[in-house]
């Protein structure tokens, strides 16, 4: 078993190396072809076809989890509460309206679709969360990281950043954790002790991080860090806490320590290599078929989300101060869906047969890894030609 | 001159410095130190990337912009041909036996063959030192001589 493994483990490494080296040469982001990597090499499309295919071994599914803690580990590092504090009048009113535009639109949109308040919320977390990895990494490649958009493009992901960790440690305790708000009592009530005896670790626990930290050896330094946030999330993860949540937390910590750049230097090729297996793992999970069955609900969901996105951010950058067609470029820069969303799709797939029907975790499933590939194209492309998309607003001189 | 600094989550910090006429220079320094610059040459306009640096050339750029770069050149490897004769660069250094005496007591010219055309000290330099020269710690000797003086010079320095 153990050789069949490693050369599954080949496969996967192979699979997402080879893709990567595709995104590089086309200019795109790899996020979503590694989604299909996953996709294509799975039971249903691999296996379906009579191939040999890769499995969901325990090796991918923990390697997708740490994946998972990296992320948010990362986003708990580089979360800049300065940000927040010297751009609160118009951050506020981005974030909000950011927040209050396609929260509403996603609780809308899969209550609808999917006839369910549950479904609501998950697809109301997936809809409203824009991809800080994507979004950053296109600012860069097209020069606008230069242009006064940033600011409000950057300003609204910190602040959606915020509001995923509060979002995923609700919805893993009250959505995911029991049937009625009664029965979740003693789950909510674990959760919030649990972080809130980590958030006081945060607040007192920087002397003795720094002290861990506080090694000249590479190795050791790496270790260190690995071994406190796998632990923490795992033992959150075995409380019944969302491990995402308490890796963020765990990243924030790190981020008030003066190591905060070794480790954001050190640990990147670990992120991106556990990430990478994280976007391959969803893939691995993803029947098309089902993807297929869910086309039309996409097709809504696409159709109206996207607008909503670039009304919210043309507000934003108003907000900003910016002129209209920098504050429509804020919008078409937040089109773009990514890691954070399917996070919540795993957080459900987490979840199914015990509060959510397995049949409906499915679809959201599925929902969720087709609107996240159609949505990080979409907002690229959308960024990439967004002169075209400027020659229709009003002229102002 | 204002200078406005920007964290960006992910990638590093960026710097924005106002040149006139609504003109921009903005920096991305990247977490591993690669630099790229960017010029918005009017607040409408796009910003075009003019430079994209690793950390060696951005370090070095920098220091050219500054005004603090410029090669060094190590005086003891210096020579200057001329003809048989070369110029060579000598340093009085701590504790030599030539500290506190002139050059006639050295009797240089005699001993070695080279002449002492200038002796450098500090800021300044004395050109021609006359025989009653009276040599200090640290002190630059300008000499002239062909390779075998300069090399007995040497010895007689110590």
């Amino acid at each position: 078993m153990a050789e069949t493994l490693l050369l599954q483990a080949g496969v996967m490494f192979a699979a997402v190396a080879a893709v990567g080296v595709l995104a590089d040469r086309a200019g795109v982001s790899p996020i979503p072809l590694y989604i299909v990597a996953g996709i294509a090499v799975n039971e249903y499309v691999a296996g379906g076809a009579g191939l040999p295919y890769v499995h969901e071994s325990e090796f991918v599914a923990v390697g997708a989890e740490l994946g998972i803690v990296f992320l948010l580990l990362f986003l708990g590092l580089e979360f800049d509460l300065g940000r927040l504090v010297r751009e609160r009048s118009s951050l506020l009113r981005a974030g909000v309206a950011d927040f209050a535009v396609n929260f509403a639109v996603g609780l809308a949109l899969g209550w609808a679709l999917f006839g369910s308040l549950r479904a609501g919320v998950l697809v109301a977390g997936i809809v409203y969360i824009s991809s800080s990895a994507v979004i950053t990494k296109t600012l860069l490649d097209l020069g606008w990281i230069a242009n006064p958009e940033s600011g409000p493009v950057l300003g609204t992901l910190v602040f959606e950043d915020l509001v995923i960790a509060v979002y995923l440690a609700v919805v893993s305790a009250v959505v995911l954790g029991g049937g009625t708000l009664a029965e979740a009592a003693p789950t909510v009530g674990v959760a919030v002790g649990f972080l809130a005896v980590l958030g006081v670790l945060v607040a007192v626990g920087e002397p003795a991080l720094a002290r861990l930290l506080d090694t000249n050896s590479a190795e050791y330094f790496v270790l260190r860090v690995v071994g406190l946030t796998v632990l923490v999330a795992g033992a959150a993860l075995a409380v019944g806490v969302s491990e995402a949540v308490a890796a963020f937390f765990v990243g924030t910590a790190l981020g008030t320590t003066e190591f905060a750049h070794v480790v954001e230097e050190r640990l990147t090729p670990v992120k991106d290599t556990f990430a990478a297996v994280f976007f391959f793992w969803i893939g691995l999970l993803t029947d098309p078929a089902a993807v297929v069955g869910v086309l039309d609900v996409l097709a809504v969901a696409v159709a109206v989300s996207a607008p909503a996105k670039v009304v919210s951010g043309y507000y934003g950058g108003q907000a900003y101060g910016l002129t209209d067609r920098r504050s429509l470029r804020v919008g078409l820069a937040l089109v773009t869906r990514g890691e954070f969303s399917l996070i919540i799709a795993a957080a459900a797939t987490a979840a199914a047969g015990t509060t959510i029907p397995v049949a409906l975790a499915n679809d959201v499933y599925a929902f969720a890894v087709g609107y996240v590939l159609v949505m990080s194209v979409l907002g690229t492309v959308l960024m990439q030609y967004s002169g075209a998309v400027e020659r229709y607003l009003p002229a102002t001189g | 001159m204002t200078v406005y600094e920007t964290d960006i989550p992910g990638v590093g910090r960026k710097f924005e410095m106002d040149i006139g006429g609504g003109e921009r220079v903005v920096v991305v320094v990247h977490h591993d130190r690669r630099c790229e610059v960017f010029r918005r040459p009017d607040p409408d306009a796009d910003s075009e990337k003019l430079l994209d640096l690793s950390s060696d050339q951005a370090n070095k750029l920098g220091s050219i912009l500054e005004g603090a770069y410029f090669e060094s050149v190590d005086v003891g490897s210096l020579t200057v041909p001329l003809g048989d004769a070369i110029i060579e660069w000598w340093e009085v250094e701590d504790g030599s036996s030539f500290a506190g005496r002139t050059l006639a007591e050295m009797n240089v010219r005699a001993e070695t063959g080279v002449s002492v055309i200038a002796v450098q000290r500090g800021d300044e330099t004395i050109a021609n030192p006359d025989p009653e020269f009276e040599v200090a710690d640290g002190d630059l000797l300008v000499t002239v001589g062909t390779r075998a003086e300069q090399n007995a010079l040497e010895e007689l320095l110590g």
